[in-house]
């Protein structure tokens, strides 16, 4: 009983901190500015005003900011899809030497960090001419979110029992016929996870869109954001109504993806 | 002679090796040799041998980046850790709203880190932030305090930005390795007659050593590499006070557009780097 109670006191002072930051940020973005630098502090808006939201998506960059952040989130996660699920499976399942080294790779390369490959990466993409256009975050978002999906998705196909496709292959079907027929379809739940895992990694990355991007027209919303706050003056109203915007999309999917979460890195430790 | 289906296997396969050589081998030997040059942006490199290595050993501001990520990684990682331990054993005390008081304390983990960042710089802020407007309404403080403006409380900040948001991940991880651990170890402990704290030491803790050491090596990689919270909260400063080795990377590229030196700065932390993520591919890829 007395463990039970302490369980409930210490996760009740973990989600007050945790809550505190998210309700200063919604409370923030719903003051007008004479609140926010009222002396006397006020603690909820009162009145509510979305005078911060108008004033952001008529004001400054922050739609184009949203689609370009789209765009390339949307780019990178077909790509990062389409590479994942064919490697996954293949190393997940057909045997052939190499294989192991290759599944060790994708594992290494994932912790890669990106403060190593920016400068060289720049490097590159400005020998090809692709500096400050959005196909240099295109080509730069699969380094980290390929390695990453195709870790999820090693797992996930070897989660899938072989005897369909084997019973497949013994009826006539060829191994591509028996990937795209049979267990596709059995994996899309976690093919759809991966896709949204690398849209949301993509959605949030924030050193290569800084270092890669010049171009206002073309910053995607982190880096605007980061614009937006060192102006002259903190528009924290604005600044806490964007940061509330960007985050319910990524919130809204992770309660999709929060099963998946856990499996994604550290299933071999909880396993072994 | 190969299997049957390998030529399809190594098909299947070839888009990702093709972008592992492409886009990360390549970067990272091309890494290696930009920083044994001068380079300046515009102008083709030039071969200098070991100078950027050398010239940063006896660079004081150096010396204070690499203290710096020392304290900002190990300050970060411990906390994170003892905090993810207690996450990870309430709720696996909780039988109530388990899942659901989960997915909300993972809430900091998703959240974009720049976001998370920019919420913080403002409940850091001096004047209207949320921590000196409480604070001073408790009676607890006079003044405000300048958090971000002063060294030891700048550190102090990105190191509480940081554990606030990476701690989820341990308590996360370490909830599914108490989870897997079998239940009638516990039993047998019990009717062994070991008292709650010597199963804790002599159950819990062995069987949750394989988790909290690949976690912590995770956790200990990525923070190492952040860039993310240290630059929008602080931008390094005031003057270096809060400058870590990828912020610091990126002033010595993108400020000073000195390219060879920038490499040579992130190519310190290399050797450390590959240490971990060897011991790590080993325990992760075992076969079972």
């Amino acid at each position: 009983m007395g463990a039970r109670v302490l369980a409930w006191v210490s996760l009740s002072v973990l989600l007050v901190a945790v809550g505190v930051p998210f309700y200063w940020m919604v409370t923030t973005s719903l003051k007008t500015s004479t609140q926010i630098q009222s002396l006397t502090p006020y603690y909820y808006p009162r009145p509510v005003t979305f005078g911060n939201y108008v004033e952001l998506l008529r004001g400054t960059g922050f739609p184009r900011w949203i689609r370009n952040s789209t765009a390339v989130a949307l780019g990178a996660s077909l790509v990062t899809v389409l590479v994942s699920c064919l490697a996954g499976y293949s190393l997940a399942r057909i045997r052939y030497p190499g294989r192991r080294l290759l599944a060790t790779t994708v594992l290494v390369v994932y912790l890669v960090p990106p403060t190593l490959l920016f400068i060289p990466l720049y490097t590159i993409l400005n020998g090809l001419g692709l500096a400050n256009t959005l196909w240099a975050l295109l080509v730069a978002y699969p380094t980290f979110t390929v390695p990453f999906c195709t870790w999820l998705l090693i797992g996930f196909f070897r989660s899938i029992p072989p005897d369909l496709e084997d019973a497949a292959m013994v009826d006539g079907a060829s191994r591509v016929q028996a990937f795209h027929r049979v267990v596709l379809p059995l994996a899309a739940p976690g093919v759809l996870a991966a896709g949204l895992f690398a849209f949301t990694l993509a959605w949030n990355e924030f050193l290569y869109a800084l270092v890669f991007i010049h171009d206002g027209d073309l910053k995607t919303i982190p880096v605007g954001l980061n614009d937006l706050m060192f102006g002259d003056i903190f528009l924290w109203g604005q600044l806490m109504a964007a940061s509330v915007l960007t985050t319910v999309p990524v919130v809204v999917l992770y309660t999709y993806l929060q099963r998946y979460m856990v499996e994604g890195l550290t299933a071999g430790a909880v396993k072994g | 002679m190969l299997p049957p289906d390998a030529g399809i296997g190594y098909l299947f396969v070839l888009p990702l090796v093709v972008l592992v050589l492409l886009l990360i081998a390549y970067p990272l030997g091309s890494a290696v040799y930009l920083s044994l040059t001068e380079k300046y942006v515009g102008y083709p490199p030039r071969f200098v041998g070991l100078k950027n290595y050398v010239e940063l050993t006896g660079d004081p501001v150096f010396r204070k980046v690499i203290w710096n990520s020392a304290v900002f990684t190990v300050g970060s990682v411990t906390v994170k850790l003892m905090i993810g331990l207690l996450m990870a054993l309430s709720l696996h005390q909780a039988l109530f709203a388990r899942r659901l008081v989960r997915g909300i304390l993972l809430l900091p983990w998703v959240v974009p880190t720049v976001i998370t960042a920019l919420a913080w710089h403002w409940m850091f802020d001096a004047l209207r932030g949320f921590i000196n407007v409480s604070l001073e309404t408790l009676g607890l403080i006079g003044e405000p305090i300048a958090w971000l403006g002063q060294p030891s409380t700048a550190m102090m900040a990105v190191v509480v930005v940081n554990i606030w948001r990476g701690f989820p991940f341990f308590g996360v991880s370490l909830l599914a390795g108490l989870q897997a651990i079998p239940a009638d170890l516990y039993e047998a402990a019990a009717v062994d007659g070991a008292s709650a704290t010597q199963r804790f030491r002599h159950v819990t803790l062995p069987g949750l050593r394989p988790v909290i050491f690949v976690t912590t090596l995770i956790s200990t990689i990525f923070t190492l590499n952040d860039f993310n919270i240290v630059y929008v909260m602080t931008r390094g400063g005031p003057g270096i006070a809060t400058h870590i080795l990828a912020t610091y990377t990126y002033e010595v590229g993108f400020q000073a557009l000195r390219w060879g030196r920038a490499v040579a700065v992130s190519m310190y932390l290399m050797p450390l780097v590959v240490v971990m993520i060897v011991v790590l591919a080993r325990r992760l890829t075992r076969e079972d």
